[in-house]
């Protein structure tokens, strides 16, 4: 089993790699008509029983989305959820399709690298 | 009221309309890059060969992105957002305003009363339709807050209003006041709420490159 990380999460480190994709993230989040007709699109969605938590929209939404929202000001374990979201319920096959165009892979993908400098990643022992 | 909601309010709300989707338009050139689109010519042909899919595997793909997955919200999507541009600009009394101010005479095209009012009583049934599924489905609830509601509110109440000012349903006077308000509100809403899909739409349609582009697709994010 994976160990407990009980590091402090370095907030200006994460708002430092938001900033750096500010207007992206801001344009993307905005764009999204909450429409979920993304959510055919992922195989994860499709066959684990069309549950909404593997909707492209509902991961990128509750992932990066938050992270913008909150200014980079998580705690661990909100740090942990999300990196729940864009490593387990997503494999970044980037197949996703969003009709309004949104670069959804590119979100998650920054999600996954701000998870990544705070010691929340893909743990294959679990 | 009516000549000041009539007059500077609109052009107030034409000019945030307009330029808050020309803002739009510059942030996703500088948010975007261009890249070369390959072009296979081969030896015994003069034109290249397309390599954007052909008209039949684009409707393929078009079934497996809507159609096919979520036929009602494809065709509900369609017909509300067609109604939403078309009842407007064919509207006959609107089309008086723009003889009169304008001098645009668009007699013509105009759709006719009865039309308008059908098609209004599809747009606002289209509309419950949206409120409907935002209410009860599980995948929309899920990613659902209460600023969906407001967008919806935003993009039906013109309509609610205009089709109440024309059967004179309430005291008519306020009615058309509220009405022209919601039509500028939606108007100034557009580019700086989640109504701006409305720009990125036919962006990603015809400019960002990937197999669902109707265009020439020579741009990424």
């Amino acid at each position: 089993m994976a160990e407990q990380n009980n590091t402090p999460v370095a907030t200006e480190k994460i708002k430092k790699m938001l900033e750096r994709k500010k207007d992206k993230t801001k344009l993307s989040l905005r764009m999204c008509a909450h429409c979920t007709l993304c959510a055919e699109s992922c195989f994860l969605f499709m066959t684990r029983g069309k549950d909404p938590k593997y909707m492209p929209s509902y991961k990128f939404i509750n992932s990066i989305g938050k992270l913008y929202k909150k200014k980079g000001e998580v705690d661990r374990a909100t740090l942990e959820e999300i990196g729940d979201i864009v490593w387990n319920d997503c494999v970044l096959c980037t197949r996703c399709y969003c009709p309004l165009g949104i670069d959804i892979p590119d979100m998650i993908a920054l999600a996954r690298s701000i998870c990544r400098t705070q010691g929340v990643y893909r743990q294959y022992d679990k | 009221m009516y000549d000041l909601v009539r007059g500077p309010l609109l052009w107030v709300s034409f000019i945030v309309f307009v330029l808050g989707t020309v803002f739009q338009i510059i942030k996703f050139m500088k948010l975007s890059k261009k890249i070369d689109v390959p072009k296979f010519i081969p030896a015994s042909r003069s034109k290249p060969i397309a390599t954007s899919p052909g008209f039949m595997l684009k409707f393929e793909m078009f079934k497996a992105a809507g159609i096919g997955t979520n036929l009602l919200m494809a065709v509900v999507t369609t017909v509300f957002h067609v109604c939403l541009f078309a009842i407007p600009i064919f509207l006959v009394g609107h089309s008086v305003l723009f003889d009169q101010s304008w001098g645009i005479n668009m007699m013509p095209f105009l759709f006719s009363e009865n039309t308008t009012d059908t098609l209004t009583i599809i747009f606002l049934a289209c509309s419950l339709y949206f409120l409907l599924r935002r209410l009860l489905s599980a995948r929309v609830r899920a990613i659902t807050t209460s600023y969906d509601y407001v967008v919806l509110l935003i993009a039906a109440a013109p309509f609610l209003t205009g089709f109440f000012a024309y059967h004179q349903i309430f005291n008519y006077n306020t009615i058309i006041i509220l009405h022209i308000l919601f039509g500028e509100l939606m108007l100034v809403t557009i580019p700086f709420t989640k109504l701006v899909h409305m720009v990125f739409f036919f962006i990603n349609r015809f400019f960002v490159a990937s197999e669902n582009c109707l265009g020439e697709g020579n741009r990424t994010w």
